[in-house]
């Protein structure tokens, strides 16, 4: 039992993982972001790439994957999603072209392929990265085997999770954040400098889906449509969790996640995810909100 | 008697139907049967553009209805096939149960699988004409109901319907005796009625599809313009007003729901007489992303542009993925189009063409004298 | 039930072609003109990866045969067209290449659910599909010739070897969810139970699902003592990855596999399947001049030095060559001209010999079992002297005595 909830939990960690940045950018600035997993993706590229280029471990590339996928995402909300403002739909068909974009810029290596340039650690094939010695194997812990690198991956989400929450309620970028999830309009009023606050807000929530990449990297198999599945099961977790609550987006994570794996064990994969799918559903239609949410907007 | 440009949507519509009418005077039996799958989806598109564009309701979902339909055939086709006759039965039973089958369970269709029984009423070809249309209607009813009911509207729909088609292409994944599972349904005989066989390449399926297509965006076309579909607008554009006004808001996105899901369903039954399968890809989310697409790119505000951004895409992509070189890179054109198009073109090309004929009317105000005058 | 209107219409479709036959083949005897072929792998979506491969086989041979002198003094040219990982494009591409392109032959598919959507164009409009991918039998068409594996080619030696040399007695079976892995898992328990041992679980995973841990700890529980894996494409990754990082090691339950190839040992990083085993006909490692040809050969032909070669990649190249023998042999490139063309074609391929069965079409094929070593490559630990029989029904109660797919078609009085 003890193993099978802790597989849950890091089931439910790793959605997290992928809803933390969603929670962020879809709560707070009310843009669905189908281009999500391709912002993971791109995170596990950039540990793929450091390994290969600067001979970069697993950790060492996390601060880089964030700083790679923020100025991304900051790219994109330049581009792209600050002319959406306001139409929510259009921004999920607008960023949906961007992850197609971002795909097949990976696997046509940025168009260098077509002048038969190769560059190692790109292209349409699947790539991996090892992860530190440390951290395989399993940890023997009250009397049961832990796979290591789960147990990370738990930590970091713990550790990524607070930090989302400090920098949302601890820092005046945050304060500036909720403002205007409350009124956009009066928190302009009040010189906030609305404009600004989305692009970092953006760029805050695809650096946490790269940092994301990294750690999936280290289990999954690295390949350009990695993300694709992803993103719909974040947006799965928040919008059950209800918009806008980082709380929410946490529990809901740590609900489907241990519910998929304790109904998995109990009958199988396929059930326990459809299970999930069947969960969030109901979630919706009883109560539209979310488990957890305030009133807002 | 109004000039061209004042009625250009009917003008539109009929050019479109001229257009489809004679098609075969100039294409072969292999291009004809590929428009004719084209056409299905162009279907796709207007249902999309019904519900979308008409309702404000983006289903994610679309790809539920489309399967049901392809499958609801297939089966009936599944019983006609050759193959289905071979397994040593009198009755036909399709090949695939018989993998499926427990040993020693009896080689007829009411109990060779758990639940194959479900298969007899299909042995009637027109059970499955029948059901790849009513189900998706009913189905679209109840979830109406209940979505609509709950006051539930805009991404929420859009996750809902996501979740379902995600979570009943699973379960036809799963259901292996039943559905055959991934590999879907294939080896299907022909649609026969009175006697003429729908040869999937032959000029009479195509009229088939083309005359469907055609009366699906007219239908529609017509109910949008109907006191339903004006009051179905002005929910999509303020739901609190119309509700203060009295209408019952979420029976008119339910109906037309629901119709949408008939024309998807539809779609699909058609796609399956024309392609021949039916597989469970129909049910992958990007498919139900890809409908949206071509809604969007050909205007999700209009039946028509969305029909024909569908047939354009499709053709376009055939040709395009053809031509070796372009094959990966289509496909960040098709993602480029699209960030385009919702940045810069929110009406799609049926938008531009509007405001293009906006533009000539204005400049021939001697025109728009005579209109009024006439009106 | 005796209107065989497949046949009917096969017939007729072929009689058309015949009656066509005249003006095309006037068009194509003239010395020297390319003979056109179809190569129907995806370029794009989620399976281009291995299919890009397969693609290349075919063009490579296609290419050699070219450079030395063609087919009856004719060049080859290869028509590539993208499936696109969907089986809709899939159908939409077969019928461009025999219906508007009237190729007679098509390499082409990977996935049972693509050849399964293409099927009935070739059937309909007598056209050939060369399929080189192993797959799960149940299948007697007269218009594909498979180079690839059938059950009883991976099976039958793997499994008694697995019970009485590595000594196991609890199989646990598991694959992903769709007909391959499922008939794998019908034909194994039969080989389990005749050999006194037990399979104590057969369980599925969707297409494509990559978190192994649930699947992983009930392996644990199991106290299973071997895992037959029938596991395809990318989920077999993070299979073997989960499978290590949960503390499981090969010396004591070992990995059994019917579809993990040096690609996916490769993507996965070696270190994590070193020790487990699959059964397939050819192994890159296969030390024969031959082979060491075919990988140079093959590595020049993509430009990649590093690049691997596994069973369906060597089965796409030397299907080309059987194909070529049996246009020579019959002298015509219509499909029923190859069809009987084929039949008993041997060829010495990179993996040794092979020949094209006289009855149904699949490919006779030496069973090996290799283990997988550090460095990515197997070490073969079991062989058979020479190639076996294909028996696409063995899961039935086919015998090479009591065959169910013979030249007239499927006997299903026998199922």
């Amino acid at each position: 039992m003890v193993d099978i909830l802790f597989i849950g939990l890091s089931l439910s960690s790793i959605l997290l993982l992928v809803a933390l940045g969603l929670a962020v950018t879809y709560g707070a600035m009310g843009i669905i972001n189908m281009a999500h997993g391709e912002m993971v993706m791109i995170g596990a590229y950039t540990a793929v790439m450091a390994k290969i280029w600067l001979g970069l471990g697993l950790i060492a590339s996390i601060p880089l994957a964030f700083a790679v996928t923020a100025l991304a995402g900051l790219a994109i909300e330049r581009l792209v999603v600050r002319r959406l403002y306001g139409r929510l739909l259009d921004t999920l068909l607008a960023t949906w072209g961007i992850a197609i974009l971002l795909q097949q810029a990976i696997r046509l290596e940025f168009g260098l392929s077509f002048l038969g340039i190769h560059i190692a650690g790109l292209g349409s094939g699947l790539q991996n990265v090892p992860v530190p010695a440390a951290l395989q194997g399993t940890v023997r812990l009250l009397g049961h085997d832990f796979n290591a690198y789960r147990i990370f991956i738990v930590a970091m989400t713990a550790v990524l999770a607070v930090a989302t929450w400090a920098v949302m309620y601890r820092t005046a970028l945050g304060m500036k954040v909720r403002a205007i999830i409350r009124n956009p309009q009066m928190a302009a009023a009040c010189g906030i400098a609305v404009a600004r606050t989305n692009a970092l807000t953006f760029a805050l929530g695809s650096g946490l889906a790269g940092v994301a990449g990294v750690l999936m990297a280290g289990f999954k198999t690295v390949a350009p449509d990695m993300g694709a599945t992803l993103v719909v099961d974040g947006f799965m977790v928040v919008v059950t969790g209800g918009v806008g609550s980082l709380l929410g987006t946490v529990a809901a994570s740590g609900l489907l996640g241990e519910f998929n794996a304790l109904v998995a064990m109990a009958s199988n994969d396929i059930i326990g995810r459809a299970a999930v799918f069947a969960v969030v559903i109901g979630v919706i239609l009883l109560k539209p909100a979310g488990l957890f949410t305030f009133k807002g907007r | 008697m109004a000039g061209p440009l004042a009625n250009y949507r009917f003008w539109a519509y009929a050019g479109l139907a001229v257009l489809l009418l004679a098609l075969p005077l100039v294409g072969d039996e292999f291009w004809l049967n590929r428009v004719a799958k084209y056409l299905c989806y162009g279907m796709l598109g207007a249902a999309v553009a019904l519900t979308w564009g008409y309702a404000g309701v983006l289903n994610l979902g679309q790809g539920l209805f489309f399967g049901i339909g392809a499958y609801a055939m297939a089966m009936g086709l599944k019983l006609k096939s050759y193959t289905s006759l071979q397994q040593g039965s009198d009755q036909p039973v399709p090949d695939f149960m018989l993998w499926n089958a427990q040993p020693g369970a009896p080689t007829e269709l009411c109990c060779i699988t758990p639940g194959s029984w479900l298969w007899l009423p299909f042995q009637w070809q027109w059970t499955g004409v029948i059901v790849a249309v009513v189900l998706p209607v009913l189905l679209a009813g109840i979830m109406g109901r209940i979505i609509f009911g709950q006051r539930i509207s805009g991404v929420f729909v859009s996750i809902i319907t996501l979740a379902l088609v995600l979570l009943v292409r699973l379960v036809v994944v799963d259901a292996q005796p039943l559905t055959n599972g991934f590999n879907g349904l294939t080896d299907l005989g022909w649609l026969t009625v009175a006697g003429h066989e729908f040869d999937p390449y032959a000029k009479g399926t195509y009229y088939l599809v083309a005359v469907a297509l055609i009366l699906v965006l007219g239908l529609s076309r017509i109910l949008v313009a109907t006191r339903a579909g004006t009051i179905l607008q002005a929910t999509r554009d303020s739901d609190t007003r119309a509700l203060y006004l009295g209408y019952d808001v979420p029976a008119y996105q339910t109906f037309f729901f629901a119709v949408s899901a008939g024309i998807a369903g539809l779609a699909g039954m058609l796609y399956v007489i024309v392609s021949e399968f039916a597989s469970p890809s129909f049910l992958e989310l990007s498919f139900s992303i890809t409908m949206v697409v071509w809604a969007a790119v050909g205007g999700r505000g209009s039946i028509l542009g969305a029909a024909v951004g569908a047939i354009l895409i499709n053709m376009i992509e055939a040709r395009v993925s053809e031509t070796e070189a372009l094959v990966e890179a289509w496909k960040a054109i098709i993602g480029l189009l699209f960030v385009v198009t919702v940045i810069y073109l929110p009406k799609g090309l049926s938008g531009l063409a509007h405001d293009g004929i906006a533009r000539l009317r204005m400049r021939r105000p001697a025109l728009r004298l005579k209109e009024e005058a006439g009106q | 039930m005796n209107l065989n209107r497949r046949k009917f219409l096969t017939t007729t479709a072929t009689a058309g072609a015949a009656l066509a036959a005249p003006g095309y083949l006037r068009r194509a005897m003239a010395a020297g003109e390319p003979i056109q072929v179809g190569a129907l792998y995806s370029q794009t979506g989620g399976l281009s990866v291995v299919e890009k491969m397969l693609a290349a086989g075919v063009r490579m041979a296609a290419e050699e045969i070219n450079a030395a002198g063609g087919v009856m003094g004719r060049p080859i040219e290869v028509l590539v067209e993208d499936g696109a990982s969907d089986p809709k494009t899939y159908a939409e591409k077969a019928q461009k290449l025999v219906i508007r392109d009237r190729v007679s032959t098509v390499f082409g598919c990977h996935t049972s659910a693509s050849r399964k959507a293409v099927l009935p164009i070739f059937e309909r409009r007598g056209a050939m599909l060369f399929y080189q991918t192993h797959y799960e039998g149940f299948e007697c068409s007269p218009n594909v010739v498979y180079s690839g594996a059938v059950p009883n080619q991976q099976l039958g030696n793997y499994l008694p070897w697995i019970l009485e040399t590595l000594g196991k007695k609890k199989v646990f079976i598991v694959g992903s969810n769709y007909v391959y892995p499922r008939e794998m898992a019908k034909v194994s328990k039969g080989l389990i139970e005749a050999g006194g041992a037990e399979w104590v679980a057969d369980e599925y995973l969707e297409l494509g699902h990559s978190e192994w841990a649930v699947m992983v700890n009930k392996i644990k529980d199991s106290g299973a003592d071997v895992v037959l894996s029938n596991v395809v494409g990318d989920s077999i990754i993070s299979f073997y990855r989960e499978f290590i990082n949960q503390g499981l090691s090969h010396e004591e339950i070992p990995i059994c596999a019917t579809v993990t190839s040096e690609i996916e040992i490769a993507a996965m990083g070696p270190e994590y399947a070193a020790g487990s085993y699959t059964s397939f006909p050819y192994f890159m490692s296969l030390d024969t001049p031959a082979n060491h040809s075919f990988i140079e050969r093959y590595r020049a032909f993509v430009g990649d030095p590093q690049a691997t070669t596994y069973h369906s990649l060597e089965a796409a190249y030397f299907q080309v060559f059987l194909w070529k023998q049996a246009v020579e042999a019959s002298g015509d490139i219509t499909a029923e001209a190859i069809r009987e063309g084929v039949r008993g074609q041997e060829y010495a391929a990179p993996g040794g010999e092979v020949k094209i069965d006289e009855d149904n079409l699949h490919c006779w094929l030496t069973p090996r079992i290799g283990q997988w070593q550090a460095d990515g490559q197997s070490k073969i630990v079991d062989e058979y002297p020479a190639p076996i029989k294909p028996l696409p029904y063995a899961a039935y109660g086919e015998t090479a005595d009591n065959l169910f797919c013979t030249r007239e078609g499927l006997d299903s009085s026998k199922l």
